[in-house]
């Protein structure tokens, strides 16, 4: 029995850092086919494109940490960068505010959030339902506003979110770590952050201990889409336009960063230090597989086995009853 | 899908006057000036409909104008159909419609997807009215098999216009040097023309252009940003222009290429004609893009049946070359965009096939 234990221990010991192994195993096979791989400037362009996913996959890993999921990303960033670009210097409507277009993107992607708790935990509606809803409902006002159209940004300064350099690094790349150390902080030094381990641990145990329950959801939805709102200004940004469809395949890399990353969908295990990696590792496989010059055909194949390989090495199951 | 805004300038004023008057909610009711109002005058006991997708993509809501446009050349009733890319419900409201005129309809639909074109055939023959398809539909389902209901299809050829454009990409980076591809949906057969006409024009350049790699990017802009991106570290300087098989995914590469320093110095061409890369040819960042042209085949499918209908012609006379045909793809470069943008393409109802480039091919 004891040593059946020490084994279990000595396991999950690994499973914590079998993320951050995937990715410098990864690292280190890319940069045997192309040394270009390992330079400056290719660590630079990896960040960039690393840094929408991670400020999304901040939201949600607090949702998925919850035992909730969220499926309202490209809704809430699609709505949020049309709003930006229609408020910034635009070719369709006369507004000029410039910077203050961020502030109110990304409350109106809180408020979408808001929206998402309210109903999901008001109404008792499963959270998948619900922001598959909101996400719809956010995508339909996208289009309905610009009606297919695509709106142009030519204010630079916004423009300078994405395009402008501090250091040598790009600003997203700054915006997205400011997030990353915001959502840290959240996670561990707030009540917020230790109650949502507590409800995606056992919510019935975190209901008896006096945690707000519901509170807490409604808290953690708004402060996921705050996130998701950041993410929309910073696609606006980063292509200085905005559409309806400026989003897609945004959720699907967000939640599986987020998974790949070790954060369990069942709730309660996992971090944003984790999510992190898991971007990383989806946002370096892309990349890798271009470098290496893999045939197109082979790649997404490549793909969904080096997840499963990175989800099946970093899930803890010791908790696991039934595998659904 | 492609260009709107030269060729619709009515509904694009009505939509950013809405929006310039006021936000948000009322933004909603600008949509609704999208759909086109049946005309009042009636000089014709035809009913006509236009049937594709949804009015909010910009070629759809050219497409549904150019048929508004016809009908009210001659004063008939006309009405829009979308199926919101839902086959059974476009099938259902074409049926209704069939029986609402009694068989007197003249349609013109861009099928969702290309089994349902059968099911409509069959249904407007059986109801006596007339139809043409667009884009999509079987190989095997003919024009001439459904005589003299089922009245033409039109489509557009993928592999001479990207051609075309592979070759303002080549001139624009003076002819020699190394380019990488970004390709739709690999299923998708526009996809695979626009490749093959790559293919064509790189192998007429007799290794003097070198094809680095191709990766399909879904037709997705985000996708196509990642990969430039990892393009850029690949080759580096070895990259003279970058070919996409839609101008979104061109956007993607060309803002990849801005951050990198790099927007303007190496060329990017697109397909479809989009507001975007209009103006990013204008801004010497775009070597050039392909417009289709959705107000011609948006009225054309009606006027042609109309023709028959009223003897001008006798569309079972007609040769196959009039029955299956692609419409002309206006390619726009730096030399031609001011031309393009000044004088947008005119439509002459009475010039039917005018604007064909040949009968549709068959290539699988």
């Amino acid at each position: 029995m004891r040593s059946v234990a020490i084994n279990g221990n000595a396991l999950a010991q690994w499973r914590k850092w079998a993320p951050l192994a995937v990715l410098l195993a990864l690292c280190i096979l890319i940069s045997l086919f192309n040394s270009n791989f390992l330079t400056l400037g290719n660590f630079i362009r990896l960040l960039n494109s690393a840094s929408i996913p991670l400020i999304l996959g901040m939201g949600a890993t607090f949702i998925i940490l919850m035992g909730s999921i969220d499926l309202s990303v490209e809704g809430i960033v699609a709505l949020t960068a049309v709003i930006a670009s229609l408020l910034v210097a635009n070719d369709i409507t006369p507004y000029t505010i410039g910077l203050l277009a961020v502030p109110i993107a990304v409350i109106t992607g809180g408020a979408m959030g808001l929206l998402n708790g309210v109903l999901h935990v008001k109404l008792r509606t499963p959270s998948f339902m619900t922001t598959l809803g909101v996400g719809f409902a956010g995508v339909g006002i996208a289009m309905a506003v610009l009606g297919g159209d695509t709106v142009r940004i030519s204010d630079q300064t916004f423009r300078f979110l994405s395009l402008g350099r501090i250091g040598g690094i790009p600003m997203a790349v700054w915006i997205a770590a400011a997030s990353v150390a915001i959502a840290y902080v959240i996670q561990e030094r707030t009540r917020l952050g230790r109650w949502l381990y507590a409800i995606g641990t056992d919510e019935m145990t975190a209901r008896h201990a006096g945690i707000p329950i519901e509170r807490t959801r409604i808290v953690i939805f708004t402060v996921a889409g705050l996130f998701y709102g950041l993410g929309g200004v910073l696609s606006a940004a980063q292509f200085g336009q905005g559409h309806a469809l400026i989003s897609q395949g945004r959720l699907f890399t967000t939640i599986t960063a987020v998974v790949v990353g070790g954060t369990a969908l069942s709730g309660g295990v996992g971090s944003v230090l984790n999510s992190v990696i898991g971007v990383l590792i989806v946002v370096v496989l892309a990349n890798g597989l271009v470098l290496m010059g893999i045939e197109p055909y082979v790649q997404q194949g490549v793909q969904g086995l080096l997840i499963i390989t990175a989800v099946a090495l970093a899930l803890d199951r010791s908790r696991l009853d039934v595998v659904k | 899908m492609a260009a709107g805004k030269s060729y619709s300038p009515d509904l694009r004023l009505n939509r950013r006057a809405m929006l310039k008057g006021a936000a948000g909610a009322t933004a909603l009711a600008a949509l609704g000036s999208t759909f086109p109002m049946p005309a009042t005058a009636q000089e014709t006991t035809w009913t006509l409909a236009n049937s594709m997708r949804s009015v909010a993509n910009p070629y759809h809501a050219t497409f549904a104008k150019g048929g508004a446009d016809f009908a009210k050349t001659i004063g008939a009733k006309y009405e829009t159909l979308v199926t919101e890319g839902n086959s059974e419900k476009g099938i259902a409201d074409i049926k209704a419609l069939l029986q609402r005129t009694g068989g007197k309809l003249i349609l013109n639909v861009d099928p969702n997807d290309s089994p349902d074109a059968r099911v409509i055939v069959e249904e407007v023959k059986k109801a006596g009215g007339f139809v043409v398809t667009q884009w999509n539909k079987p190989d095997d389902l003919h024009p001439w098999d459904f005589d003299p209901n089922y009245v033409a299809h039109m489509s557009f050829d993928g592999v001479p216009t990207a051609e075309a454009i592979a070759n303002a990409l080549f001139a624009a980076f003076g002819g020699e040097g190394g380019i990488v591809a970004l390709g739709g949906i690999l299923s998708n057969v526009p996809a695979i023309e626009r490749k093959l006409g790559l293919d064509n024009a790189i192998a007429k350049t007799n290794g003097k252009v070198k094809l680095l790699d191709f990766q399909p990017a879904d037709w997705n802009e985000q996708k196509a940003f990642d990969i430039t991106q990892a393009w850029i570290t690949r080759f580096g300087d070895e990259v003279k222009g970058v070919f996409a098989a839609n101008d979104g995914m061109g956007m993607g590469a060309l803002e990849a290429l801005r951050q990198n320093g790099l927007a303007g110095k190496v060329p990017v061409v697109g397909i479809d004609g989009i507001d975007a890369a209009v103006k990013a040819i204008e801004a010497g960042e775009f070597a050039g893009t392909v417009a289709w042209d959705p107000l011609w085949t948006g009225g054309m499918g009606l006027a042609i049946p109309y023709a028959h209908v009223t003897g001008k012609i006798d569309i079972t006379k007609e040769p196959k070359e009039h029955r299956e045909f692609y419409g002309t793809g206006i390619i726009v470069t730096k030399d031609t965009v001011a031309d393009y943008k000044n004088n947008p393409p005119k439509t002459d109802f009475a010039d039917l096939w005018g604007k064909s480039t040949g009968q549709i091919q068959y290539r699988s």
